[in-house]
């Protein structure tokens, strides 16, 4: 694999995988304004348009801007996603932390829970439960909280279990310190650190099944533009319109990788690394400069 | 034991060593010169941080990797130069010369792998060897690091064995190639006093009978005591004093080799003079300024000693050997009033 292709090497391009997220979170955040139509509003004088001056991505079967929903889509996914990742991370942490710190038979039947919903595919847990309290945004967003909150359980988990043994929780202990502090100030940032880094990746993931689950007809309701939701509706048009589908596939894709890349980067930033050749060079030159100073001093003493 | 005549097996000159990080540059080696001949025990002895570790490891390329390295001077082995080389040629030059015995065999060990296997394994990599002669290897050199029932011992796994047992498989396994220089890098820290006695044994003996030569990295005197041929006294990555066992713990010149050995305890209560220690802490290694490096501390220091490192002078009067990186000293004999 050539040298620039390797994934080791994003970790020297933040910019490059950062701007694509930061890009997703703007345009999302300033959807209602920068959108140029509405985009829950029909326009049967311009049905399943191409690209043009007025509709730049053109339309779709009701004639709804196709760029104005692609963006409100990406604030749709963006907002759920973020609740959904927070209470999963929040429960997940409170959960899977509280497990390991307590230990014994509480541990025991937590991990058993835990294991049981990680046993099973998560789409598969959102799919029962939407089955159970029916579809909705709503429902979508419990329903993958619920699925999801167990991966984080589990690191926080195994995180906790392998601090609770340090030697400074032990220092902590004969100082005194009770049992919240030790947890929030000693063991509540290591669990942080890593759950926080993989929640960086899992955020593409979640893009995805909050687009599944709409593809399906179960999570985000028409008319509200949501990317899995344009795929279907797109899909029969797609021998004639292909642009319908492959336009929403495409951000989806582009969300799903960068958020990818994300998280591997933060997971690369953590290992230590020897300094780029040109930061090098200029530490080097500043030291020689350092050196023929002292020479220079000694030579006139 | 052996005379300076002879072909040095490992020497290092000039050695400069930069550490740079985003936030520090440090010169951990500041000019260093020492050869290590066959045969011979050579203590590097210092505080924490006196480049002692680097000052070995560092021509080996064996550095913490996030730390970016910048070697100059000069460092060979066997007659072939270490720097400006690539990875592999170097991991096979360590492997062909150097045997490394670290501080804390329970982490230096596989875990997950049992010893008479890890062992046979490094054999036959080294010693390109089939995997029936690797066992053979193997049983041989637990015998010869004097591990008891070495059939037995050979499937165990390294948590099942006790501290001293296990500083033997280290020790055995930086044999298992053959190695002509041993770098034992605190090798008896981690362990209690009885047990780090049978350690520097076993290490003495194999010294003698296989004629191994060993670079002994250490801060404990008595150690070096029992061990050593020759002593280089490192302070701040420069040698302060270097010369044969006998001249450096009994006729110290430099203040800092006093200083050092005045810190030594001595639970016979033979001592007359109080424990007194060295005032002071180590300098900040992060700058280059000019002159003594130990003036701060030094009870010695006059004005001259801040404006020019002083270099490593021969004791032409007393022994060869001997040197010293102290110009007050060596001159005004301020050693020898202060001293007995």
């Amino acid at each position: 694999m050539p040298d620039s292709l390797k994934l080791s090497s994003i970790a020297k391009w933040p910019w490059a995988v950062l701007t694509p997220v930061l890009l997703f979170v703007a345009v999302s955040i300033l959807a209602p304004w920068i959108t140029p139509y509405d985009p829950a509003a029909q326009d049967y004088s311009a049905v399943l348009q191409g690209f043009s001056q007025e509709h730049w991505l053109g339309t779709d079967y009701l004639g709804r801007d196709m760029f104005s929903r692609i963006i409100a889509g990406a604030r749709v996914s963006l907002v759920a996603m973020s609740i959904v990742l927070a209470a999963a991370l929040i429960i997940g942490v409170m959960v899977g932390s509280f497990a390991g710190y307590v230990g014994g038979r509480t541990e025991l039947v937590l991990i058993s829970l835990i294991d049981i919903i990680l046993s099973l595919p998560s789409l598969v847990v959102a799919l029962a439960f939407i089955g159970i309290i029916g579809p909705g945004y709503w429902s979508m967003i419990a329903a993958l909280t619920m699925a999801w909150w167990a991966n984080y359980a589990r690191m926080s988990r195994a995180v906790v279990t392998s601090e609770l043994h340090q030697p400074y929780i032990e220092a902590a202990r004969v100082m005194g310190a009770g049992h919240l502090h030790i947890f929030c100030r000693h063991i509540l940032p290591h669990v942080l650190a890593l759950v926080v880094v993989y929640a960086s990746a899992d955020a593409g993931a979640l893009v995805l099944a909050i687009a599944t689950l709409s593809f399906l007809g179960l999570g985000v309701e028409p008319p509200t533009p949501e990317w899995g939701q344009m795929l279907v509706d797109g899909m029969n048009y797609l021998e004639q319109y292909p642009h319908l589908v492959i336009l929403p596939g495409l951000a989806l894709t582009l969300v799903v990788s960068s958020f990818n890349l994300l998280g591997e980067h933060f997971a690369l930033k953590k290992v230590p690394k020897g300094l780029s050749k040109r930061r090098l060079g200029i530490l080097k030159k500043r030291r020689a400069r350092e050196e023929m100073n002292m020479l220079e001093q000694e030579a006139k003493a | 034991m052996s005379d300076s005549t002879e072909e040095p097996l490992f020497s290092v000159r000039d050695l400069v060593i930069d550490l740079y990080t985003e936030q520090v540059s440090v010169r951990a080696v500041d000019g260093v010169s020492l050869d290590v001949y066959p045969g011979e025990v050579l203590a590097v002895v210092g505080e924490s941080g006196s480049g002692k570790t680097v000052m070995t490891l560092g021509p080996l390329g064996l550095l913490p990797e996030g730390v970016s390295v910048d070697i100059r001077g000069y460092a060979e082995c066997s007659g072939q130069s270490l720097l400006a080389r690539s990875g592999k040629e170097l991991a096979r030059l360590r492997g062909e010369n150097f045997g490394i015995i670290f501080q804390d065999p329970i982490s230096a060990l596989n875990p997950m792998k049992k010893v008479g296997p890890q062992l046979a394994s490094q054999a036959m990599r080294l010693r390109a060897v089939s995997k029936a002669q690797a066992r053979v290897i193997a049983l041989e050199l637990l015998q010869r690091t004097g591990i008891p029932d070495p059939e037995g011992r050979y499937n165990c796994y390294p948590h099942e064995m006790s501290g001293g047992m296990l500083q033997r498989v280290m020790i055995a396994l930086a044999l298992a190639g053959n190695p002509k220089i041993l770098i034992a890098d605190e090798p008896t820290t981690a362990l209690d006093a009885t047990v780090q006695a049978q350690i520097l044994e076993l290490l003495q003996d194999i010294q003698r009978k296989e004629n191994i030569a060993i670079v002994l990295i250490t801060h404990d005197i008595s150690v070096v005591a029992q061990m050593a041929d020759r002593v280089a006294v490192l302070y701040a990555g420069r040698v302060a004093e270097y010369g044969t066992m006998e001249d450096v713990l009994t006729r110290p010149i430099h203040p800092y080799t006093k200083g050092l050995l005045s810190s030594v305890p001595d639970f016979r209560g033979q001592r007359t003079e109080p424990v007194t220690g060295i005032p002071g802490s180590p300098p900040d290694q992060s700058s280059l300024l000019p002159g003594c490096r130990f003036a701060e501390r030094c009870p010695a220091a006059q004005h001259q000693c801040r404006e020019k490192r002083p270099a490593l002078v021969e004791m032409a009067d007393v022994n060869k050997a001997h040197r010293v990186a102290c110009p007050i000293a060596v001159s005004e004999g301020w050693g020898q009033s202060n001293d007995s």
